[in-house]
């Protein structure tokens, strides 16, 4: 089992409200590029809070690039005061994320997400154009390749149908 | 939103919306399984009065909604004239769970490849 399948898996299991954004996302869609972490944007609730904190914590979550040592609380008082979170754990690397530039917050793009079946579990992952849409708000120029690569995965799909 | 030509999605997310499976919701709208996992599929081309019909069935109403397209981008132009076209075709063909699944192994051996050159470039 892959680090992504259990990542995937642990969230599900756990109920926790997420939408798969990002690098996953875009591999899921079609995109041949190669993504090191999962980002998801997840719903603020206390009681998802507590999900996913419940859901993680056997995986010794902590700040991805902070220093060894240094204090960190995993739980829901933490998820609670911050909003954006880049993590590691020992299944992986997850970027929880409240907001997204140009889509907003969970509740503003779940609308915007499809339910899939990946590994025996349903998930949702935000649809093409939206995944464009937020890439492109985003104005990173980092970004700018894998907007044309995701823009001409929309285009076949588009000629296809 | 979803684009009209990606329509039978809104029946998947309205059956999911209504925590429904397929078989429920095809008796609900007097149609079959079979018929409901058509419509769900990438590439149906469902009449209105089917999508209308179906998402009633599970409790929503369609609406549609003109959006200005967006202007395209000099930069990313450019870039997607370099884009390989032929593997983005070939995931194309592939199932959600198969992408995913090579993503997975990408990063498995991408992982080993880092762990073994990090132990090749350590002085002894």
């Amino acid at each position: 089992m892959t680090q992504l399948e259990q990542l995937l898996g642990v969230l599900v299991d756990a109920d926790v409200q997420f939408i798969i954004v990002g690098g996953v996302a875009a591999r899921a869609h079609g995109s041949s590029r190669i993504t090191d972490d999962l980002d998801v944007s997840y719903a603020r609730d206390r009681a998802n809070l507590d999900r996913i904190v419940s859901a993680l914590a056997p995986f010794s979550p902590y700040l991805r690039g902070a220093p060894p040592g240094l204090p960190f609380d995993w739980s829901a008082a933490t998820l609670r005061a911050g909003l954006n979170f880049t993590l590691t754990t020992t299944i992986g690397a997850i970027d929880f994320l409240g907001e997204i530039t140009g889509g907003g917050g969970y509740g503003e793009l779940l609308p915007h997400a499809i339910s899939i079946t990946v590994f025996g579990r349903d998930v949702l992952l935000l649809d093409l154009p939206w995944l464009i849409r937020v890439k492109r708000a985003a104005g990173r120029p980092k970004d700018l390749e894998v907007i044309a690569e995701l823009e001409a995965l929309k285009e076949e799909i588009d000629s296809a149908e | 939103m979803i684009d009209i030509r990606r329509s039978g999605e809104l029946i998947s997310r309205a059956r999911t919306y209504a925590q429904l499976s397929q078989a429920e919701l095809a008796a609900k709208a007097g149609t079959s399984q079979p018929s409901i996992a058509r419509l769900e599929q990438p590439g149906s081309n469902p009449t209105i009065s089917t999508l209308v019909r179906s998402a009633a069935a599970a409790g929503y109403a369609i609406t549609v909604q003109l959006i200005p397209l967006a202007p395209s981008d000099p930069v990313v132009e450019l870039y997607k004239r370099d884009v390989d076209r032929t593997l983005l075709r070939e995931n194309l063909r592939k199932s959600y769970e198969d992408r995913l699944s090579s993503l997975g192994e990408w990063q498995e051996s991408m992982r080993e490849i880092a762990l073994a050159t990090r132990k090749r470039t350590v002085k002894p």
